[in-house]
């Protein structure tokens, strides 16, 4: 038998790696706060001047080069990107939304990697690893692909890792924020991406907007018919979830019914009527756009001198 | 004059159906003709515009057969984008056909697609812009418009093409009262100018301007006549379950030759007809008082206080932007985000007073069907729908309550089937069944009547008469001024965040200039005779 203690607190901790993430993303951002930070809204700061190829090379060269340098740059590069959401439209409001959702891809990254890292992986991240065990799970606990302990330097290197992805994520999201969806395939159009692709992403990100809107109704709807209502105010994170899941299909088929008009509407606009397109707006680049471009180059030189120094993405890590 | 569209033999059957959605011997429209095309949902108005835009054959897959010509030219010989520039296309709901992010993008659309040079598309976009009287909102957001401003945006949009051709599909089904007048207004501004073809419901708007009427009936067009020979016609539309303005059936019914207004008023008046006078109900017992304030950080206040009874139907009319959606979410708890609203709306029944923005219990005293009402039908069959609000809240003492619901709307049939996969009619029975299923005996209805055509708007009318006989309290948001004329028996005129005016749909629509209402035909002939 185990202990029931341990079997608690095991639960509980497991629970937390699910649920804080859902915490997080249903309570504190909620569906009106995820919508804010993935639509653009119009302003006009630097951010907004620059133009989107500029940005959209600048994502690139942040992935380029938090894959390949040593985790806190990856980290610095996050809070760096992060930083520039106060020049934005309700930036306070902004910069809040986004840091939240990069602390929730953080937990959930952690705790969906830690407990499953294996010592050999942890032999070769660590020199002369010596594992420092904070928790042994119950045996059971192998069906879920569980080690059998919880090693701090597991949790370590799953918290570098995370790093990864956070500061592209920001960056991206800062292109969504600052340009119109058609500015942005205007771009990629430039970079030759075929029409059709260009379409329906322009129809998805229009449609990111509706469907956020709907899926909030949809999951108000069955609150109010009184999903969860039995239940402790604690568990309403997992109650919000739980409609956000049940609420897809309606959401998805609601948004789907008008699909058909809009392939007749822009059929009957003479989408793919030529080859070439214009433009009613010119996309120029300007002195804005140089300045950014000498931050990008900077990044890129930075990449490599720390490389140089050894501050690669190398293992082992520290 | 020239026959512009001409159709002969034209057959149509939609992949994996074994019925002939369309079938038309030989069809023509003359340069400058306004026609209208109505029938029911279903009808084969869609399938028929489908084959002048060319969307048949080349888009949607069936069977096709005869032809169709547009100035002479075969559409089989045409791609969609060059009968585009002849034919435009504008349909119901704006937004599924708005894709860009700003008005000037959309607006741009069709030029850059044409690969026109900017500045012959500059100039394009001006004189579309300026036609459809947008040049206000050229650098708003889409997704920031009303209804009826984003229709004007998609009819922009078609018109830098400048068609010699216009088709409307239900232009003014999805939009307000204020939208709606601006689109007619611009069709009449069209007429001669272009070839119209225009599907629409609100026959009594359109009729002053179209010279032709074509009803469809199961893919066959049943009538084709001039306007003025619509008299002859009456009983078959009636027939047809299509929307007669009282004015035609009127003048039928005394035999006269013509159906203008005055005319018919006259002819009543000297013939002692009795108009059938519409009974508007008091109520019983107070069942509602809901008061309070919805303060928005953008800076738009909504204050009201407003008590309502059971056994009746109110409804909330006023320009977009009024408040009227406003006042419905926060009376369900919907408006607690203190980034964009405080809300603080005190609901009272005679049993109990709720303060708090709690939105389960909320619910527990009203229920709350929003325009899109599929949103709500979440589980594998409707008896799982009708049974979802007891289940989770565990009160299981409603299943008699329930199967009489099921009965009262009819859906016993249903019961083992997929909500989602029923009839627009139907899913929304579903959808009203199930929220009465949940307990709640105050019902608000947020534009039940948005893109419905005749046949079910009288049904949705049908259906809250008899809930209301059986005590429930019906609030509903329309923009349909017939339909409230005909169905509500109070009237709530919203004006900038503040109920404005309150009492009979006769006393609103007396003074229905100053609250910037259009008063039915209905109300009009009524008063006229009063007052004759």
């Amino acid at each position: 038998m185990y202990d029931l203690f341990d079997t608690i607190i095991s639960w509980l901790v497991l629970i937390f790696g699910v649920g804080a993430p859902l915490f997080i993303i249903f309570r504190a951002i909620g569906i009106k706060g995820f919508r804010e930070i993935t639509v653009y809204s119009k302003y006009n700061t630097f951010l907004y001047r620059t133009n989107p190829v500029i940005k959209i090379i600048m994502t690139i060269t942040i992935m380029m080069v938090v894959t390949t340098s040593i985790w806190w740059i990856g980290a610095i590069l996050t809070a760096a990107v992060l930083s520039l959401y106060i020049t934005l439209e309700n930036g306070k409001r902004k910069l809040y939304i986004g840091s939240l959702f990069i602390i929730s891809t953080l937990v959930g990254s952690i705790w969906g990697y830690a407990p499953f890292v294996t010592f050999s992986t942890l032999n070769t991240v660590f020199p002369h690893f010596v594992p420092d065990v904070i928790w042994t799970w119950p045996s059971y606990f192998a069906v879920l692909g569980y080690q059998h302990t919880l090693t701090l330097q597991a949790l370590e290197y799953s918290f570098q890792i995370s790093f990864r992805s956070t500061a592209i994520m920001a960056s991206a999201l800062i292109l969504v924020m600052t340009n119109t969806p058609t500015q942005i395939l205007r771009t990629l159009h430039k970079f030759r991406v075929p029409d059709s692709i260009i379409l329906s992403l322009m129809v998805a990100m229009r449609t990111v907007s509706f469907v956020l809107q709907y899926l909030d109704e949809s999951i108000k709807i069955q609150m109010m018919r009184g999903l969860g209502s039995k239940h402790s105010k604690f568990l309403k994170p997992i109650f919000y979830f739980v409609a956000a899941l049940q609420g897809l299909v309606p959401t998805i088929i609601h948004i789907m019914r008008g699909g058909k008009d809009t392939g007749i509407s822009v059929d009957t606009r003479g989408f793919k009527a030529t080859k070439k397109r214009s433009y009613v707006e010119e996309n120029s680049i300007d002195h804005l756009d140089y300045y950014v471009l000498v931050v990008i180059v900077m990044l890129v030189i930075m990449d490599v001198t720390i490389n140089i120094m050894g501050f690669g993405r190398v293992i082992p890590y520290n | 004059m020239t026959e512009v569209i001409e159709l002969k033999n034209v057959k149509f059957t939609y992949l994996g159906s074994d019925e002939e959605s369309l079938f038309i011997p030989e069809f023509s429209i003359k340069e400058g003709e306004s026609v209208l095309v109505t029938g029911l949902s279903g009808s084969g108005k869609s399938t028929f515009i489908q084959c002048i835009n060319g969307i048949i054959p080349h888009i949607i897959d069936g069977t096709f057969e005869g032809d169709v010509k547009i100035y002479g030219k075969n559409t089989r010989e045409m791609q969609v984008p060059e009968i585009s520039t002849v034919v435009g296309t504008l349909l119901q709901d704006p937004e599924k056909q708005v894709i860009n992010y700003t008005v000037n993008e959309e607006v741009a659309f069709a030029p850059e697609n044409f690969n026109i040079p900017r500045e012959d598309m500059i100039k394009r976009i001006d004189a579309a812009i300026s036609a459809v009287g947008i040049d206000h909102l050229r650098d708003k957001e889409t997704i920031k418009l009303s209804g009826g401003e984003l229709q004007r945006v998609a009819l922009a949009s078609v018109l830098t093409m400048d068609p010699k051709i216009l088709i409307l599909d239900e232009p003014t089904s999805n939009i307000d009262s204020e939208g709606t007048n601006q689109i007619f207004e611009f069709l009449r501004k069209e007429v001669r100018k272009r070839t119209l073809l225009i599907v629409e419901h609100k026959v009594e708007r359109v009729l002053p301007f179209i010279d032709r009427v074509v009803v469809f009936d199961k893919g066959r067009i049943l009538i084709d006549d001039k306007k003025e020979n619509i008299l002859n016609d009456v009983e078959m539309l009636e027939k047809l379950g299509i929307e007669i303005p009282e004015n035609i059936l009127l003048a039928k019914k005394l035999g006269l030759e013509s159906f203008d207004i005055d005319g018919v008023m006259q002819s009543i008046h000297e013939k002692n007809v009795d108009l059938k006078t519409l009974v508007r109900d008091k109520g019983n017992d107070f069942s509602l008082r809901a008061s309070g304030s919805v303060k928005y950080v953008s800076g738009f206040n909504l204050s009201f206080s407003l008590e309502f009874k059971s056994g009746t139907i109110t409804a909330i009319v006023g320009k977009n932007g009024s408040g009227k959606s406003t006042m419905f979410k926060g009376m369900v708890g919907w408006m607690d985000d203190v980034h964009t609203a405080i809300s603080n709306i005190t609901l009272e029944t005679p049993d109990q007073t709720i303060k708090e923005n709690n939105i389960a219990n909320r619910g527990r005293i009203v229920g709350y069907l929003p325009q899109s009402f599929d949103l709500m039908l979440i589980n594998r069959t409707v008896k799982q729908e009708l049974h979802y609000s007891n289940k989770v809240r565990g009160t299981n003492d409603m299943v008699s309550e329930i199967n009489r619901i099921a009965e009262l709307f009819t859906l016993n049939e249903y019961m083992n089937r997929d909500p989602l996969m029923l009839s627009q009619g139907q899913r929304r029975r579903v959808a009203m069944a199930a929220t009465i299923a949940g307990g709640p005996r105050i019902i608000m209805l947020d534009e039940p009547t948005s893109g419905q055509d005749y046949y079910h708007k009288k049904n949705l009318g049908e259906e809250i008469g008899i809930l209301k006989r059986a005590g429930f309290t019906i609030i509903l948001i329309s923009h349909d001024m017939r339909f409230v004329f005909k169905y509500a028996d109070r009237i709530i005129v919203m004006d900038g965040g503040n109920a404005v005016a309150d009492g009979t749909p006769e006393e609103i629509f007396e003074k229905s200039e100053v609250y910037g209402l259009r008063p039915p035909v209905e109300f009009t002939m009524r008063r006229g005779i009063l007052n004759v």
